[in-house]
């Protein structure tokens, strides 16, 4: 393929396990009694020995990655290979760049994208439970089943770039997605993010918007269930003059799930005229939910403005008097919710890969005949399909 | 295309460049003036427990407040800051600060029996004069000791308790009372400066309002740090019973030196059952204070908790009111504002646990930053898994008034019950043009519009106050900025 090198090393085996503490860390920290600062995780470690570690260009060294540099250096130990993907300038790129690991397969990918002046490109993260043409992993000791994207972007002056991420892992297993960002003058970057359980799902995302008018939109889906867990810290920069930031992050929260999303919108001292916007709705359906957000806007620059909105809680009892006179039970209600959040997530699937993970949680959640509702109404493979 | 975007670059930049609001610092004035410290009983710097037992031995307290407070010096010893949030405190040396310091003389029921020079001190701030109309007590200490204490009859007839901690633990009815409550709120164990706290408290108030009884007009304690280099640690304790209600205020002050001082106080509320306790703060502590205050209310069943804080002064902060609502259908409102001027770093905001079902909290706070002061509005609310139809709401707004300084704001939520509605909102954004072109259109100088909307601003928090708190307050902001405004 014209501008994309797999610089690969071989696979091996799990061998061991490695505890990675403060992954997730949010800039600003606060109270270490509230549990909330950051995330520590146990991952399976190849032996590695012998091997040459085939790196991404150096360019990509200084685009920082929202897990952190632990988890950095973890995948690119740990990478099959590490792949990167030009568009030249100018350049309309149809056919998405498609990431797809497994964590039943324990695959972790190391990506970076460059996108040229006025470039568009779509990229598309699809991390599921399906083995594939992979071998079982078969584990390391301490370690669940474990898969890893890292996936650094860097969107030149005037480029248009769009990633979709869809992930939803298999019980007992987790995924680590850790993105870096980089967008420069006029760039234009929007991600959707569909965190859809199963396991461990964790996830950062940290975006440097250096050029004037650089511009980040970022919506995330949710759904937890059961004792799964989902861990997010999503960070974004303004660097340069007139840069916008507008994140939306919604979710549905059952039975015992728990979560913890911290979102830092961070105006850095020169970025006159820069606007971060953040909001948050999360439906809790379960008693034993654990909920945690920690939205943090940090502000070193007067001609700025920076805006935080959170609403957390269940279905209100106005809400459901409505729908009960249109015929409709709490349960019947709520499970739309849920019903609603999988179909979005198949319908914005850019690609068989993505779609099949959508499909499989949506299988798990809703049960067959509702997934299969929601493939049949697409039709065969789906418009976008790559 | 590119000439175009010249242009475009050009006018943002004129825009850019605008005249920024100019806000001149606090007139200190009021607060800054020293007395000397001839013939006071000053211990050595430092933090031994040979210290500890002295202040204890001075005091002639029981046992068991020795023992606490040896335990606390091992806590604090043994305690590290945590090393990765709050402001610096490296400026801070115990090695440097006494932790008592005390003017010779014994506590007085009337100003004229003050010494000359503090009662002076007190008459500048404007104490006697508030006493006289319009409070229902005050206490009033100076470094280490309440030098002044006294309560209207009418208020102490209803059985209206307003002492010093010190003189609880000596009335045999009291004793008691305060060996239950002392330390249970807030432990020693809470953070290394709690437990700094409880090894060398001193001074304070005990507070004792009886079921069913309200009191008409507030209590007020004064404390005004004199000596340099010193700390102030004292202890609040109030205890409002089922039905009763009481409005307290706290005020504080000190003057500037360049070496450090320290106030490392305790207040700890209960409001049980169907009472209600309002607690305000006007802090105005001198730009070389570590102001490391810990303050911790529970509220009963019925019950509702009140807080109006204002923070303007010291050089650090750390500074969260926490709320514990402990009881069913209780309510904590908040109210605060901050305003950090240069050399300031002030980390402030507050805590509310929800335990209680049906619980109901409000957090509206404001902070104002300017000529490079840093503000940090911290805050967290953790709903409970028994806290059913829980509701609570966060506002935080922050005022950049220069691009100099600095405001984060780290507000975190732990909600653990399917049926609470928690909402927040932060805004953090300088004066619109728009709103100064809107105010100028209909008559106003840009000056008065800049004025107008900054006191607009700060107005949800000073209403709160009793008149001349709310003047206090405007003293601090309004009145600088409008002879200011460049």
């Amino acid at each position: 393929m014209a501008g994309e090198k797999n610089l690969a090393a071989a696979g091996a085996p799990a061998t061991g396990a490695l505890t990675l503490g403060r992954v997730n860390a949010a800039p600003a920290q606060t109270w270490n009694r509230l549990r909330t600062n950051d995330v520590t995780l146990t991952v399976p470690v190849r032996d590695r020995k012998g091997d040459v570690y085939f790196a991404l260009p150096r360019l990509f060294e200084g685009v920082a990655c929202g897990m952190g540099a632990d988890v950095t250096a973890w995948a690119e130990s740990q990478a099959a290979g590490a792949r990167y993907v030009e568009v030249p300038r100018g350049e309309r790129r149809a056919e998405p760049i498609v990431v797809s690991v497994s964590a039943a397969a324990g695959e972790v990918a190391d990506t970076g994208v460059m996108v040229r002046a006025g470039a568009e490109a779509t990229i598309v993260v699809a991390a599921g439970t399906t083995a594939g043409d992979s071998a079982p992993s078969e584990g390391a000791p301490d370690a669940a089943p474990t898969s890893g994207s890292l996936l650094r972007v860097i969107a030149e002056r005037g480029a248009r770039v769009r990633i979709v991420e869809v992930i939803g892992v298999g019980a007992g297993e987790q995924h680590l997605e850790s993105v870096g960002i980089r967008a420069e003058a006029d760039a234009r970057v929007e991600v959707s993010q569909y965190a859809l359980g199963g396991g461990t799902v964790t996830l950062g995302l940290s975006c440097d918007l250096t050029g004037d008018r650089a511009r980040i939109d970022l919506t995330q889906r949710y759904h937890a269930a059961g004792s799964e867990h989902l861990d997010v810290n999503e960070v974004v920069r303004h660097h340069g003059r007139g840069t916008r930031s507008e994140l939306a992050y919604s979710g549905v929260l059952e039975d015992a799930a728990a979560k913890s999303l911290r979102t830092t919108i961070d105006l850095v001292h020169g970025a006159r005229g820069a606007q971060g916007n953040e909001a948050e709705a999360v439906l809790v359906l379960g008693d034993d939910v654990t909920n945690k957000t920690l939205p943090v806007i940090l502000c070193d620059e007067d001609d700025v403005a920076g805006n935080h909105g959170a609403t957390i809680g269940s279905v209100s009892p106005e809400q459901l008097a409505f729908l009960a006179s249109r015929g409709l039970s709490r349960e019947d209600a709520e499970a739309l919710f849920v019903r609603a959040l999988f179909e979005d997530a198949i319908m914005a699937a850019p690609c068989d890969e993505a779609r099949a993970v959508a499909v499989a949680r949506a299988e798990a959640v809703l049960g067959p005949e509702v997934a299969h509702d929601f493939s049949d109404s697409l039709g065969e493979g789906g418009e976008d399909a790559c | 295309m590119s000439a175009e975007r010249s242009a475009a670059e050009a006018a943002s930049e004129q825009a850019q460049s605008r005249t920024r609001t100019q806000v001149a610092d606090v007139d200190r004035s009021l607060y800054d003036f020293t007395k000397s410290e001839e013939g006071y009983e000053r211990y050595d710097d430092g933090l031994t427990p040979d210290i500890v037992r002295s202040i204890s031995a001075k005091k002639d307290e029981p046992d068991w407040m020795l023992e606490m407070r040896l335990a606390a010096l091992e806590e604090y010893h043994r305690r590290p800051m945590a090393p990765n949030w709050g402001p610096s405190i490296a400026g801070l040396d115990l090695d440097h600060i006494s932790t008592y310091v005390s003017p010779k003389t014994k506590q007085a029921k009337s100003w004229d029996d003050v010494p000359e020079d503090i009662k002076d001190t007190f008459e500048r701030l404007g104490i006697p004069e508030a006493e006289r109309e319009s409070l229902a007590g005050v206490g009033a200490q100076y470094d280490s000791e309440i030098v002044y204490h006294n309560m209207r009859e009418d208020v102490a007839k209803q059985g209206v308790v307003y002492t010093t901690i010190e003189d609880a633990l000596h009335d045999p009815q009291w004793e008691p009372v305060v060996h239950q409550y002392f330390g249970t709120l807030i432990p020693p164990t809470d953070h290394k400066f709690a437990a700094l706290h409880y090894a060398v408290w001193s001074g304070g108030s005990f507070v004792y309002v009886p079921a069913g009884v309200t009191l008409d007009y507030p209590l007020q304690s004064y404390f005004r740090l004199n000596a340099a280099g010193a700390g102030q640690f004292e202890h609040t304790l109030i205890i409002v019973e089922p039905g009763a209600n009481l409005h307290f205020i706290e005020g504080c002050s000190a003057p500037k030196y360049y070496e450090a001082n320290l106030h490392a106080g305790a207040v700890e509320l209960f409001v049980k059952d169907g009472a209600r306790l309002r607690y305000s703060t006007i802090e105005n502590w001198s730009k070389n204070m570590y102001n490391l205050n810990t303050k911790r209310a529970t509220v009963g069943a019925d019950a509702k908790m009140e807080w109006v804080s204002g923070s303007f002064g010291s050089h650090v902060s750390y500074l969260y009111p926490t709320t514990i609502m402990a009881g069913d259908r209780s309510s904590c409102e908040f109210t605060g504002i901050t305003f950090a001027g240069a050399t300031q770093d002030l980390d402030t905001g507050c805590k509310v646990i929800m335990n209680g079902a049906d619980t109901t909290a409000s957090v509206d706070t404001k902070s104002i930053s300017k000529d490079g002061g840093v503000n940090t509005f911290r805050s967290s609310v953790v709903v409970g898994r028994h806290a059913d139809r829980a509701r609570c709401s966060v506002s935080c707004q922050s005022l950049m008034l220069d691009d100099i300084s600095r405001s984060d704001t780290i507000p975190a939520m732990d909600v653990r019950n399917a049926t609470a509605q928690v909402g927040h909102e932060a805004t953090i954004g300088r004066i619109s043009d728009d709103t100064i072109l809107y105010l100028m259109s209909r008559g106003c100088s840009e000056a008065e519009a800049r004025t107008l909307v900054v006191n607009g601003f700060a107005n949800p928090v000073s209403k709160e106050l009793p008149l001349e708190y709310a003047v206090e307050m405007n003293n601090l902001i309004k009145m600088e900025m409008e002879g200011a405004i460049g």
